[in-house]
């Protein structure tokens, strides 16, 4: 701490970027009721056990956590990061071992009062080791070596992550790998071999998936197909397939298609005003999936009630975020700080444009949630700290 | 401005990382633009399709009544016990939670956890195949369903049982709607019911009205009868998910009046989840019950008429019976014989009714007061005479008869060539004596004197022979009669066969009313009225009532009173010439009767097939009404017609006693 920067006129944390976390956890408290509170025995729990009540608890651990991240400079986090890195990567490796089968995926650790997410951590963990290794003198960045060291940190948890499976949190990695080796000054011909590698072997697997004949696929889960298959819209059925058979693909089509077409139903029926709080007739309907309402489809019961109004509220609020994390990324007073924010900054928006994307059909429905409004403690406290990585770095940034 | 802050630092990478995330974000807000604003109406659409079901509700329908108030079609209150299904859901899954298989299974388990001393031998759900949860589910569903339905059972004291399949066919195709486990309750049940309702099981009461006509057959071809049919009627919304059952009057005054007697069906939409079970329900267009339809006929000599034919008869006799307001033009009585009860159609017909219904010779389904045509025979020798009278006949003129050479006590007349032969005895007749005798042979002779028959087509003209009278009955004959450039060139013998009622005319039941309507009231040839009006269902509504004008005078016979005077009383001498009047058998006491028999012969594939008629009007001195009675295949128009009509004079007189005791019928003023 430094007794000096207290006396600076401006303020030491960004009020901007609070205000709007501030707006966001308002919103997620106000619409977790809505998407929950749907019938008598939802709303006869007490207030205890109710999912509104318990948001405003990892909202609270959340904050608590990141506060006391702030206290300590970020130089000194940077430090221990290699050590937070393998603890997730430990962590990773426990789950298939240990953790609960929830849905046909093994993401979790039942810990009774809380179910840990350990890749929801391990995100952070990656930010934070990426940048402390890139952080070194831009030179050491040019050597092959490094280059591959740092695929290296990337690739360790995206496959665990994607082996759980959780493809759409694995995805999430990559950008935010590569904005921080954009940042970090890695030379372009990495950079386009990065780009390069990624998107040969995304468009491979794509061909794969939709064109080729059974025999030749590769072995993708088959959740992972058939999401994909939903998302371009392709037949379930195998063209030689029987007609019971067919009939069989077309019943799983539909079930699998369910979700993403409610929610864009939801989405659509909103309007441009909404229907009001609590009026959402796809929620209440149980069209949305209630498992999933108050989770990966938070936006879906905004967008509903609140309409198009509701809905650029919401994309605002996050556009605040991101922009104030930028200009922190700006401000920060060494490369470390700077490829910290940008890391994060680039995480939190992949999970916003992933989300609010599969709402609206742009991108195929995964378990991505949407920061800091979506239900859920690991998603809620590594959001929070997230925030507190970034104002941490705001605090310690330059002239003070 | 917080971006532009960003791009015009001179950190290139940052301000690649900036531009891409503005990218992205404008990429979000074109997507909510394109699904929020530009495709609202169309995700609104899907969402109506797929959570809202809408249901056609019939308005209940509009009464029948008699003049006096009395009801003849009425709605009465079936009670049904429904069943809510979304009530249940839970339970239902409740249900299959407990009912699901479940077997002991030995784990294998990881080391750590043998240690840690787990249980290897758990007792869990057995994976099922999605068939087998299918049945498992189904028949959870259907335990839990009839577990209600027993209930419902002991409170009422009865066995009642779920049909699986019935069930079944509700829960997949009709879902939103509850479940009917008992319908039409009786009053024992619903006092059951309704001391202790069980409507914690998602049980409900539910009142339907059903279409009751409590007189049975009485007046059944005025009322008409119902169809089953729930399509929307015009001007509706059409489509519907469900409809509630609703009916649709196809003849008699319930088709006629069918759109006013419906009113208009309501609609209301029920908000479904997405298992397709009820949340809420909103009427979004209410219903407007129908119009009460007030008619002219009064119960109690409808009823008279009906019951006079039946028992003189019998059930199955082919006769009608018109009574007619000669002065205001409105029917009492509209009765033909044999009928159907109309409640068959809403309960249901037994094989020998439905039997009766079909069979062509019995001929239930026609209306003989209006809808068939009959050879008028004598009975149309009143309107010959006042035509003869109106070209100059002189009344006491007297016409010999000649004698029939085959039959010696019968009278015989040639025209040209053709023979017609007289039931009358060979003599001397006046027009009075060849009325009360009813001689063939007396108005042809004077039927085809110059000028006559020229008379006899125009009276018929105005009388609107062969033309409908168009009662709301959706049963109406038009009959046949000349036309004035028919006849011109036409032989003499058809113009013998009309003098005397038969040939190439026939008229209805109700044409003769009219005409002898005209007779009594001084020639006006009346519209018959059969409604009175139409109302609001409801006695406190300040709508006006449409009511049908009476005394529609829809035309004049242009004859003197004198000449009426005289057929007048040589039929008052039919009904009261004791020797030889045809009509006696309608004697009245206290009622001075004018009438005219008639039996018109024809011979139908080699039968001989009578109709037989008696037209009258009453009280002589002054008519009030008009009275017709037809009877197909009668012996005679005296000796089969004249009774009933009798027990419908009496009936009359009774109702003028009640109706206005001061102005007896009878008594001369």
């Amino acid at each position: 701490m430094n007794p000096i920067a207290l006396n600076e006129s401006a303020p030491r944390l960004d009020r901007l970027q609070i205000t709007a976390i501030l707006g966001l956890m308002i919103v997620g408290v106000a619409f977790i009721f809505s998407a929950t509170m749907v019938n008598e025995s939802a709303a006869s729990l007490p207030f205890i056990k109710q999912l509104w009540f318990r948001q405003i608890v990892w909202y609270g651990v959340g904050v608590s956590l990141a506060v006391t991240l702030c206290l300590v400079d970020y130089h000194t986090l940077a430090r221990w990061s290699f050590v937070a890195y393998w603890g997730t990567i430990f962590l990773l490796l426990a789950v298939p071992i240990f953790g609960t089968m929830r849905g046909g995926a093994r993401r979790w650790f039942d810990l009774g009062f809380f179910s840990l997410q350990p890749s929801e951590f391990a995100k952070l963990a990656f930010i934070l080791a990426l940048a402390h290794f890139l952080s070194r003198p831009v030179d050491e960045l040019r050597s092959p070596l490094n280059f591959w060291k740092a695929m290296g940190l990337l690739g360790l948890p995206f496959v665990l992550v994607l082996k759980e499976p959780d493809l759409g949190s694995a995805l999430v990695f990559i950008p935010s790998g590569f904005a921080m080796m954009l940042v970090a000054g890695v030379p372009r011909r990495y950079l386009l071999r990065l780009i390069g590698i990624v998107g040969v072997m995304a468009s491979l697997i794509l061909v794969d998936v939709l064109f080729a004949p059974p025999r030749w696929q590769i072995k993708l889960e088959d959740y992972q197909r058939q999401r994909l298959l939903v998302y371009f819209g392709q037949d379930f059925a195998p063209p030689n397939a029987t007609p019971d058979e067919k009939k069989r693909a077309h019943r799983l089509q539909q079930e699998k298609s369910y979700q993403g077409k409610q929610a864009l139903i939801s989405v659509g029926s909103g309007g441009f005003t909404g229907k009001g709080w609590r009026q959402g007739d796809q929620t209440a309907g149980g069209f949305l999936p209630p498992g999933a309402a108050h989770t990966d489809f938070i936006f879906s019961v905004i967008a509903e009630e609140k309409g198009f109004v509701g809905s650029v509220m919401v994309l605002t609020l996050y556009a605040v975020l991101l922009f104030t994390g930028l200009r922190m990324a700006g401000q920060a007073r060494d490369r470390l700080g700077k490829l910290l924010a940008a890391g994060v900054v680039t995480l939190l928006f992949s999970h916003v444009f992933i989300n609010i994307g599969m709402n609206i059909r742009l991108m195929p429905v995964t378990g991505i949630p949407l920061p800091l409004l979506s239900y859920g403690g690991s998603s809620v406290i590594g959001s929070l700290i997230a925030m507190g990585l970034l104002q941490n770095v705001h605090i310690y940034r330059r002239g003070y | 401005m917080l971006v532009f802050d960003q791009l015009k630092r001179s950190d290139p990478q940052l301000q690649l990382l900036t531009i891409m995330l503005c990218a992205g974000l404008a990429v979000l807000f074109a997507g909510l633009w394109w699904v929020q604003i530009v495709n609202a109406g169309s995700y609104q659409e899907s969402l109506e399709v797929q959570a809202f079901r809408s249901v056609r509700l019939p308005a209940v329908r509009g009464k029948i009544l008699d003049r006096t108030g009395v009801v003849l079609a009425d709605n009465h209150p079936s009670y049904n016990i429904n069943l809510y299904l979304e009530e249940l859901s839970r339970a239902f899954k409740k249900e299959y939670t407990r009912s699901r298989p479940r077997s002991v299974v030995t784990n294998d388990l990881p080391f750590w956890k043998d240690w840690l001393g787990y249980t290897t031998v758990t007792t869990q759900y057995t994976r099922l195949k999605e068939e087998a949860a299918q049945a498992v589910t189904r028949n959870a569903r259907y335990r839990v369903a009839s577990g209600v339905v027993s209930q419902v059972a002991d409170l009422l004291q009865t066995t009642l049982t779920l049909d699986y399949t019935n069930f079944y066919r509700h829960y997949e195709t009709r879902l939103s709607l509850p479940y009917p486990v008992v319908s039409n309750l009786s009053l024992l049940h619903l006092a059951r019911f309704t001391e202790q309702p069980l409507t914690a099981l998602g049980l409900e009461l539910e009142v339907q009205p059903i279409r009751v006509y409590p007189y049975g057959t009485t007046a059944a071809h005025v009322l008409g009868y119902l169809r089953k049919d729930d399509s929307s009627a015009e001007g509706e919304e059409a489509f519907f998910w469900y409809r509630m059952p609703d009916y649709r009057g196809l003849v008699g005054i319930e088709g006629g009046y069918d759109s006013q007697l419906r009113g208009r069906a309501g609609a209301k939409s029920v908000q479904v989840n997405n298992l397709g079970y009820r949340q809420t329900e909103n009427i979004w267009s209410a219903v407007e019950p129908g119009q009460n339809v007030v008619l002219t006929l009064d119960l109690k000599i409808q009823q008279a008429a009906e019951a006079s034919v039946r028992k003189l008869l019998g059930p199955d006799a082919h006769a009608a019976v018109v009574v007619m307001d000669v002065e205001s033009g409105d029917l009492l009585t509209l009765a033909s014989s044999p009928s159907t009860d109309p409640n068959n159609f809403i309960r249901g017909f037994s094989l020998a009714e439905r039997e009766r219904w079909h069979d062509e010779t019995l001929g239930v389904q026609k209306n003989r007061a209006t809808a068939e045509q009959y050879q008028a025979g004598s009975i149309f020798k009143t309107i010959v005479a006042l035509a003869a009278l109106e070209n100059g006949l002189n009344p006491q003129e007297i016409y010999r008869v000649a004698e029939n050479p085959a039959i010696p006590t019968k009278g015989i007349i040639y025209v040209g060539r053709q023979a017609f032969h007289d039931t009358v005895p060979p003599g001397d007749y006046d027009l009075r004596r060849a009325i009360v005798r009813s001689s063939n042979a007396y108005f042809i002779t004077n039927g085809l004197r110059p000028g006559v028959f020229e008379r006899v087509v125009e009276l018929g003209r105005r009388l609107h022979l062969a033309e409908r009278i168009g009662l709301p009955l959706m049963q109406d004959a038009a009959g046949h009669f000349p036309k004035p450039d028919q006849v011109r060139n036409w032989p003499a013998g058809n113009t013998a066969n009309i003098c005397i009622g038969q040939g190439v005319m026939d008229v209805t039941p109700l044409q003769m009313a009219v005409m002898a309507g005209a007779l009594a009231n001084g020639g006006k040839v009346l519209w018959p009225r059969l409604v009175d009006r139409l109302e609001a269902p409801e006695a406190t509504s300040l709508e006006a009532p449409t009511v049908f004008p009476k005394n529609r005078i829809r035309d004049e016979l242009g004859v003197s009173e004198r000449n009426l005077n005289i057929v007048r009383e040589a039929m008052l001498a039919e009904t009261e010439d004791m020797v030889e009047g045809t009509g006696k058998k309608v004697h009245v006491d206290g009622l001075r009767i004018c009438g005219k028999t008639g039996t018109a012969e024809r011979k139908e594939q080699g039968v001989k097939r009578n109709t037989t008629w008696f037209i009258s009007f009453a009280p002589y001195e002054k008519p009030r009404y008009a009275v017709v009675v037809m009877v197909e295949n009668g012996d005679s128009g005296g000796r089969t017609c004249a009774p009933i009509a009798q027990d419908v004079y009496l009936a009359l007189q009774n109702r003028e006693l009640l109706v206005a005791p001061k102005r007896l019928a009878a008594t001369p003023r």
